[in-house]
């Protein structure tokens, strides 16, 4: 028995290819997902393992709580470096400090990486080789105040020399530095595409105004002391005050940090193979019920000689094993290749990472193999069950076809999933939790599978009515191929449904960008006032003294300046706006709930409606907020605001937001103009008085919206580059779908070309099935899609994603696309049934 | 059309003369026929008749335009197949040839009309009413026009077959053992219609069948045998053919 499904196998080499194919593209995204997330975490691991193993100990300030998103820490006293150095067994204690520090290139432009942060810190020590982690790499360390030690990375894209002179943007407007020496951070040339600024300590703390204060100290213990004893005497020595950690500890501290955010990185991608993957289980479970259909006499032939029903079932299934084995393999192959298309799609899309050689775990091969196998072996279940339905008898029998499911019963079994699809769906959205992600996860999953599964009852109806434009109007090729979309409405149906599930998650992340673009545009609109808007070009925001030299303007009318921070408040962190209430107010619409703004001009707290209502506070009560770097405070609710999308849940008066932080960069300037003055006239002049400080960009509101609107279709550009292979692999479903059964209409293609059909008809026909099959799927996608889409707005209506826009012009072209990507598919099977043996297929065997 | 003995190739419906077809290549290669000259005047009803391996379906393949001949000439309406491209060739049958097959023979998802008008579809012609409705009513389906294949006996189904071919008003039909799947009665309706429309409406039919009952309906028999055409018989009756075949098999 295994000899003959062997056979079958290589005997249909081209069959084993076409399905293997999707299980291929599947499996390698898998596969190259882990690669690029080991490569990447052992990229990390060994940068951070070598750039602290001069540090035996490090001490820093107690943090309060973690974020993932801030880290803000105590200060240390510059006096305890000598507490630190007087400990027995310390060889050299070396303190620093850091902060943000912009390079500004040879045009005067600030050097900002997109994402990346532009780290600034002192030279710690005095030698060339400081227990910080830059090594040097050409010139000397910071000798002087005006010295400056650059990444190598920036030096060698920005083509600094050491000895050049380079701006750098503290807290004020740019300083001039001679570049002193070029350093990489440890081997590579800078931190993950931060730009690095080393200065000399004192410098540092004056430019980060750390005056007295450090931030770090790095020990280096003396032979023989391990790291661990010395920890102990040094916390002994200084008390328990300070975060005390061996340099062990710290490595694995920022390679977990590291590796949870690559965990959200590969979970991200693995989300993208698996709907690849699932969409591949379409294509297989529909090669495997057309196999087992044209293979019915042989399988009858094989009942007839007295194999039993379990011996065919297990056939079809060890088929199906070694294919997917054969294609997993081929998949884990492609997928190193894979993972170092992944890594240039990221760098397309701005997200730079290092390069390092690749790594390729245990984890990398054995999962996908594992993965890619069992999705082929229970994708061909069903059609397995099928063929030990076969009689014996219809090996004698010609033009036997095995009875399809009850229909009746698909339609049930559909329907429930369906609306358990939905039910879940709609729980996780609205229900929220935890699980929610997974909820609306499973909620999709069944959706499709129900969808899918109901598909043949309403294909035939809907691929008559897609088909009927072309049966009118492209006579009798167009003709033929609506009857032949319509005639298999199974077949059909599982073919477009793989299109499907593609369409209608690029639909529905249409969709909801559409809808956040219109309701950023609908909220900025109505709840601000501004006219100018200045915003940092990373993540870091920009220096206070902005705000101060943006108020120096005649020109301006009120400027506010929104500077952020975490805080702990009832368990949960929360963020918190600092901003000078009564600029504020100029620049934002706000409706009061209740209380006043005014209030909280010098001390106080000003909350959200939607989280005062949801944490049940009321003007006058006072609250507990916990910080990261300084100690709490009791904070009186002096207002409650209707939702404001820039002003956030909570407004901190700027006072008590300057004593809670140290960090006082800012996010966000809004600036309003003085009355009567043209909106050219006005930013000249705002343009002008903010000229020190190249690190800002400076728009108005048309200007900012068109931004905001760009991130979120570079998100969209992203995440439909993710679902290419999917969509990818949905097409090569069609092909395998139309060549699979033109194999099995051979006859009938040879009967159309014996009467008269020219090979052009023939291809003809076959090219407006794939179209008319396409299109269906298309459709049924994208009316999936909607409802994803309108399901996701409604749930998001309380966090201000309230307009469902649906772009018809763009949804109507996914539709035109997926139509002229048939044509594309019908290419191979148009060529195919067009070379049909017309002798063959008219003589009886 | 029918205008003599003395006629050149054009004045026949169909001729063929030296044609030989070889399968295969080297000592392996077969010869299916060897030399085979033979004419059908319009308006007769010709069956081919020999034993398995004869290459009576060779000879009818390439006759039709479906097979290309190794060696000789195939003329149909006066013109040269052999000198055909295919796309030439797919319009000559679609235009001066009709078919009719042994299984096989009309597309399920196309109501019995469909079927029949498939070659003027095909060809993007309107079918004459008049002409249709001879057809029609020689095969007596009208009331079965709408029907499905599936939901037509076989004989029914063959008489459909039969209609398509006669449709588009061919030079020739060939057709096939168009009773090899059918009962005796099935068969005899199939018989007497093609037998019909060569005598009423001119009809010119070449049949290859091994059923000498089905053979007596053709005004000739041509008997092959290795590739050659080895007798010939007019006006033949089943009995008479039965004893040349015998003979044949010898």
């Amino acid at each position: 028995m295994l000899k003959a499904t062997l056979k079958s196998l290589m005997t249909h080499k081209l069959r084993l290819a076409m399905t293997a194919l999707s299980i291929v593209l599947g499996v390698s995204f898998v596969a190259g997902t882990y690669v690029l997330s080991d490569t990447l975490n052992a990229t990390f691991t060994n940068l951070f393992t070598d750039v602290y193993a001069g540090v035996d100990v490090n001490i820093r300030g107690a943090q309060e709580f973690e974020s993932f998103e801030f880290d803000e820490r105590p200060t240390l006293p510059e006096s305890l470096l000598e507490e630190v150095r007087a400990v027995d067994g310390v060889l050299d204690a070396e303190g620093s400090v850091e902060g943000s520090a912009a390079f500004v290139d040879k045009d005067g432009e600030a050097i900002i990486p997109q994402g990346p942060p532009t780290i600034g810190f002192s030279w710690s020590g005095t030698g060339e080789e400081p227990t910080n982690p830059v090594k040097l790499r050409e010139g000397g360390p910071p000798t002087s105040p005006t010295d400056v030690v650059m990444d190598a990375n920036t030096a060698e894209e920005f083509d600094f020399e050491v000895g050049d002179q380079v701006g750098v943007i503290v807290e004020g407007p740019v300083r001039e530095f001679t570049v002193s020496g070029i350093v990489g951070f440890g081997d590579a040339d800078n931190l993950a595409g931060a730009t690095l600024a080393v200065f000399e300590l004192e410098t540092a703390q004056e430019l980060f105004d750390k005056v007295g204060v450090l931030d770090t100290i790095d020990v280096i213990a003396e032979d023989g002391v391990t790291q661990g004893e010395l920890q102990d005497r040094i916390v002994a020595a200084i008390g328990t005050e300070y975060d005390v950690s061996t340099g062990t500890q710290i490595t694995n501290e920022t390679t977990d940090q590291i590796q949870e955010g690559l965990g959200f990185f590969s979970i991200a991608l693995l989300v993208f193979a698996a709907i690849a993957l699932f969409v591949g289980s379409f294509i297989i479970a529909n090669t495997f019920s057309i196999i087992v259909a044209q293979r019915t006499r042989e399988l009858a032939l094989l009942r007839a000689i007295g194999a039993s029903r379990r011996q065919v079932m297990s056939s079809i299934l060890i088929e199906a094993t070694i294919t997917g084995l054969v294609a997993s393999a081929i998949g884990v192959g492609v997928g190193i290749l894979v993972a170092i298309g992944l890594q240039n799609l990221l760098a397309a899309f701005d997200v730079d990472l290092p390069t390092g050689s690749l790594v390729i775990g245990p984890k990398a091969i054995v999962i996908p193999m594992v993965v890619g196998t069992l999705v082929t072996v229970i994708a061909s279940i069903s059609p397995a069950r099928r063929a030990t339905k076969v009689p014996p008898v219809a090996a004698m029998r010609e033009g036997f076809t095995v009875p399809v499911t009850a229909g009746r019963r698909r339609l049930i079994a559909g329907t429930i999933a369906l609306i358990l699809g939905i039910a879940v769906l709609l729980l996780g959205l609205f229900g929220g939790g935890d699980d929610a992600a997974s909820l609306v996860g499973l909620g999709a999953f069944l959706i499709f599978i129900g969808v899918a599964a109901m598909a043949p009852v309403i294909a035939g109806p809907l691929a008559r009515g897609i088909g009927s434009p072309f049966a009118r109007y492209l006579k009798i090729p167009g003709r033929l191929a609506r009857d032949n979309s319509v005639r298999n409405p199974k077949r059909t149906s599982s073919t477009a449904a793989a299109l499907m599930i593609g369409v209608a998650l690029v639909g529905f992340i249409t969709i909801f960008a559409s809808s956040i673009k219109a309701s950023q545009t609908e909220l900025i609109e109505g709840t601000t006032n501004f006219d100018l808007i200045v915003q940092g070009q990373g993540f870091e925001g920009f220096p206070a003294a902005v705000e101060d030299a943006a108020n120096e303007i005649p020109e301006i009318g009120a400027a506010a300046g929104f500077r952020s921070g975490p805080s702990r408040i009832e368990g949960q962190t929360v963020g918190i706006q600092g901003v000078d209430v009564g600029a504020a107010a100029e620049v934002l619409n706000f409706d009061m709930v209740a209380g006043s703004l005014a209030a909280a001009e010098d001390d106080g707290l000003l909350v959200s409606e939607p989280e005062a209502e949801a944490q049940g506070w009321t003007v006058g009560d006072t609250i507990e907020m916990h910080f990261q770097a300084s100690p709490p405070r009791e904070e009186e609710i002096k207002g409650i605001y209707e939702r404001n999308p820039l002003a956030g849940n909570y407004i901190m008066a700027l006072p008590d937001f300057q004593d809670a932080y140290t960090e006082q960069n800012i996010q966000l300037l809004l600036i309003q103009t003085s009355d009567g003055l043209s909106p050219s006239v006005a930013r000249a002049a705002v343009e002008a008085g903010l000229e020190g400080f190249p690190s800002v960009e400076i728009e108005d509101q048309e200007e900012f919206l068109e931004s905001s609107a760009a991130a979120v279709d570079q998100l969209l550009g992203l995440v439909t580059a993710l679902l290419g292979l999917a969509l990818i692999i949905a097409f090569i479903g069609i092909v395998n779908t139309l060549a699979l059964s033109i194999f099995e209409r051979t006859r009938e293609i040879g009967l159309l070309r014996a009467i008269g059909m020219s090979r052009g008809q023939v291809r003809r026909m076959i090219r407006w099935e794939a179209v008319i099959v396409a299109i269906l799927g298309a459709v049924l996608g994208l009316v999936i899609g909607a409802f994803f889409g309108w399901a996701m707005i409604m749930a998001l209506a309380d966090e201000g994603i309230s307009v469902l826009e649906i772009p018809y012009l763009t949804l109507i072209s996914y539709v035109i696309i997926a139509g002229i990507a048939g044509v594309g598919a019908a290419v191979f099977p148009a060529r195919r049934a067009s070379k049909v043996d017309v002798l063959r297929a008219v003589t009886v065997e | 059309m029918t205008t003599g003995q003395t006629a050149t190739p054009e004045h026949f419906a169909a001729s063929a003369s030296g044609l030989q077809k070889t399968f295969g290549e080297g000592p392996a290669a077969v010869q299916a026929l060897r030399g085979v000259d033979i004419d059908f005047r319009a308006g007769e009803f010709t069956a081919i008749m020999g034993p398995s391996g004869s290459g009576k379906s060779t000879l009818m393949h390439c006759l039709a335009g479906l097979d290309k001949p190794s060696a000789g000439k195939v003329f149909i309406d006066g013109i040269d197949l052999t000198s055909l491209k295919d796309k030439a060739l797919t319009e000559l049958r679609r235009d001066n040839v009709g078919f009719v097959f042994q299984a096989f023979n009309l597309l399920p998802s196309m109501s019995a009309e469909d079927n029949i008008m498939l070659p003027l579809s095909i060809a993007g012609r309107k079918p004459e009413d008049a002409w249709f409705d001879r057809v029609i009513d020689t095969i007596g389906l009208r009331d079965r026009l709408s029907h499905r294949p599936s939901e037509l006996s076989g004989g029914q189904q063959q008489r459909v077959a039969a209609a398509r071919a006669l449709m588009s008003r061919p030079a020739i039909v060939f057709a096939d053992e168009p009773t090899g799947n059918l009962d005796s009665n099935s068969s005899t309706e199939v018989l007497g219609f093609l037998k019909a429309s060569v005598k009423d409406m001119g009809q010119t039919i070449v049949m290859v069948t091994h059923d000498p009952k089905a053979a007596s309906y053709a005004d000739r028999v041509v008997f092959l045998a290795d590739g050659h055409i080895v007798d010939q018989m007019e006006a033949p009756t089943p009995d008479g053919i039965l004893e040349r075949m015998k003979h044949l098999e010898v």
